[in-house]
């Protein structure tokens, strides 16, 4: 997106973002699997117990495990396109510094708040593997599932450090191409990107 | 330390600034929550509880239909349901006055349904619909108007995430809520469609009657609308019938839908796209839920939801007026804010009052949901009418919002049905749960 970075740490800003940004997107067609895995597993889930009276051993521990893919893995993703429900009413008329300096700020609040959730929920995790913790039913061991939790967040970490960088630049030097960073859509923003969208319903 | 409550009011406060100064509403209520946590049980217990929550208030089964519901929504685009839908709805109910618009409002009200996306309804529909009422002579203000509106009928017919959503929040069960909103929907959608007529009776010039299609015409459109009523309901039929959890019954209707969009051509890509945009959205809800979760949490340690409505319960006022001026609140709320973050933030606080006042809790769900539609179509933000004038630049947005007008003041006729007819409401699923 970035016009022709020149120094050498927009550089690096710019690699990091399309490095990190593939982590990101494989993150997202991971859980986006899970979830077609989970439509799969409900159909045959819903059928053998209807017709066939053999309904899957242990199939709401299993959709429950798998949860944690799809509920957390991509946050990252998600954060990289701005995806994440805010207000932005008031951003939208800041310009220039003001409108970077409040950017930062907000997402440093973001960083400190997941760096600490981060550490007590793998904290969560080392609990589960020290007691050894399973699901109800079927008795699976749930911590590796758990461990997803601060993986997912680590990303989400790594995320938020390149755009508070990319911020960072900014406050500095507003005038300056944008990198890293998502930026606040307007409006007639979203009205356009929803009208694209449509656009794909090409099969009617 | 301070007592529990003034902590609770000072959460309160901090939370609204930071959403109001654009902190994304999940860290928003997370930092609030962890750091008033931290502040009223001390740093390793309140850390520790905060910690916990987006793994354990993320995997419950109850809230695993809701990738299931977005997945449809993503899949119906490629399902080749909208023109095949406006088809149908045209040769049926075309012969009444303005009765394009008519058959649009349908086909709107079983898309959106689908689909549950609001926008994106308006969005195709203003691609499909207005051109054909504009060469049919209609109004430009009606078309455009008709075409934001009928998106908003997304949320209450199922599948719907949002009534999902509101269902986890407040602990009420997900069946119950998604068989309540079908009636509403119906109501809602019968009131635009009489307002249509009435408005094309009166002025005949705005919308005049489509007819000429013989028998056989109008039975040959309805085997390209099947998949939508077989997923309204495989989802209605096998909650109110109990034949499958709600997580098996958006299985089976993703899968519908699935197919049908495999046989519409559609390619790996597609469907690689459309898995990554379910999971982008998926994640997005679910981080909201925990999120607030752990505001939850804090502010049920702080004692504030039930002082709060202790207070509400104890005003000295008639429990309408209240519940009408909480529902204005609403209003105000979602002309600045997207629907889904608004009730999550909200509900909190807002739900145990209500519940004090006397009102039924799928009640207001189906109210409030129908006000958070509401604020798509009015004005400063009105998105589904930026949307019908991003795809039409050539309706300028007054006009737009002109046409949106008449449907305003529709849906509020249809709260003020809701309101004293609550029974539409509860009824589908009072049977359910007797029988």
């Amino acid at each position: 997106m970035a016009a022709d970075p020149q120094s050498r740490g927009e550089r690096w800003l710019a690699y990091f973002d399309q490095r990190l940004g593939r982590v990101e997107y494989a993150s997202a067609l991971v859980s986006g699997v899970v979830i077609f895995l989970l439509m799969i597993l409900g159909i045959v889930q819903g059928l053998g117990r209807k017709l066939f009276n053999a309904p899957i051993f242990g199939y709401i521990d299993i959709v429950e495990l798998a949860m944690v893919v799809f509920a957390l893995l991509p946050i990252a993703y998600c954060q990289q396109l701005g995806g994440h429900v805010r207000m932005e009413i008031l951003v939208n008329r800041l310009a220039g510094r003001v409108k970077w300096g409040a950017e930062l700020a907000s997402t440093l609040i973001a960083f400190a708040v997941i760096a600490v959730l981060g550490w007590y929920a793998f904290q969560h995790g080392v609990r589960a593997f020290n007691n050894g913790d399973t699901t109800i039913d079927a008795e699976y061991i749930t911590w590796p599932w758990k461990m997803l939790v601060p993986v997912a967040f680590a990303i989400l970490l790594l995320r938020l450090t390149l755009q508070i960088a990319g911020f960072w630049r900014l406050v500095r030097n507003p005038a300056a191409a944008p990198i890293a960073v998502p930026l606040p859509a307007s409006v007639e923003d979203l009205a356009e990107a929803a009208a694209r969208e449509a656009l794909v319903d090409k099969g009617a | 330390m301070s007592d529990p409550l003034s902590v609770g009011i000072v959460g309160i406060v901090a939370l609204l600034v930071m959403v109001l100064i654009g902190v994304r509403v999940v860290y928003a209520a997370a930092a609030v929550g962890m750091v008033g946590l931290v502040s009223l049980i001390g740093w390793e217990a309140g850390a520790g509880i905060a910690g916990t929550i987006p793994h354990s208030k993320s995997v419950t089964y109850p809230l695993s239909v809701l990738p299931l519901f977005i997945l449809i929504g993503f899949l119906a685009f490629y399902a080749g349901l909208t023109q095949a839908l406006f088809d149908a709805a045209r040769k049926w109910i075309g012969w009444l006055p303005g009765g394009l618009a008519v058959a649009t409002v349908f086909a709107t009200a079983g898309f959106a349904a689908v689909s549950g996306a609001s926008v994106a309804t308006a969005a195709v529909f203003a691609r499909i619909a207005i051109p054909d009422m504009l060469k049919a002579r209609y109004d430009k203000a009606l078309a455009a108007g008709v075409v934001a509106a009928g998106g908003t009928l997304a949320s209450l017919i199922p599948p719907s995430a949002i009534l999902v959503i509101y269902a986890i929040i407040v602990e009420e069960s997900v069946g119950a809520l998604l068989l309540a909103g079908f009636l509403p929907g119906l109501v809602s959608a019968m009131i635009y469609v009489a307002l249509i007529v009435i408005m094309a009776k009166l002025r005949p010039e705005i919308g005049s009657p489509i007819t000429g299609y013989t028998w056989s015409e109008r039975w040959r459109s309805l085997p390209g609308t099947t998949p939508i009523v077989a997923v309204v309901a495989i989802i209605f039929s096998a909650i109110y019938f109990g034949w499958a959890t709600p997580t098996e019954a958006g299985a089976l209707g993703a899968f519908v839908v699935f197919v049908i969009a495999l046989a519409k051509g559609m390619t790996r890509k597609a469907l690689g796209g459309a898995l990554v945009e379910t999971a982008k959205m998926t994640v997005m809800i679910f981080s909201l839920i925990w999120g607030v979760l752990i505001f939850v949490r804090f502010m049920g340690f702080a004692g504030l939801p039930g002082a709060f409505a202790e207070w509400i319960a104890s005003l000295d006022m008639p429990p309408v007026l209240i519940m009408i001026a909480i529902l204005l609140g609403y209003a105000v709320l979602g002309m600045f804010m997207d629907a889904i973050g608004m009730l999550i933030l909200t509900l909190p606080v807002v739900y145990p009052a209500v519940v004090a006042l006397g009102y039924d809790p799928i009640w207001f769900g189906i109210i409030v949901v129908k006000m958070a539609e509401i604020c798509l179509i009015t004005p400063p933000i009105g998105l589904n009418c930026y949307v019908v004038h991003g795809v039409r630049p050539d309706i300028p947005l007054s006009a737009v919002f002109r046409g949106i007008a008449p449907f305003f003041i529709a849906d509020v006729v249809t709260v003020g049905v809701l309101l004293a007819f609550p029974g539409i409401v509860t009824w589908l699923p009072r049977t359910m749960m007797g029988g």
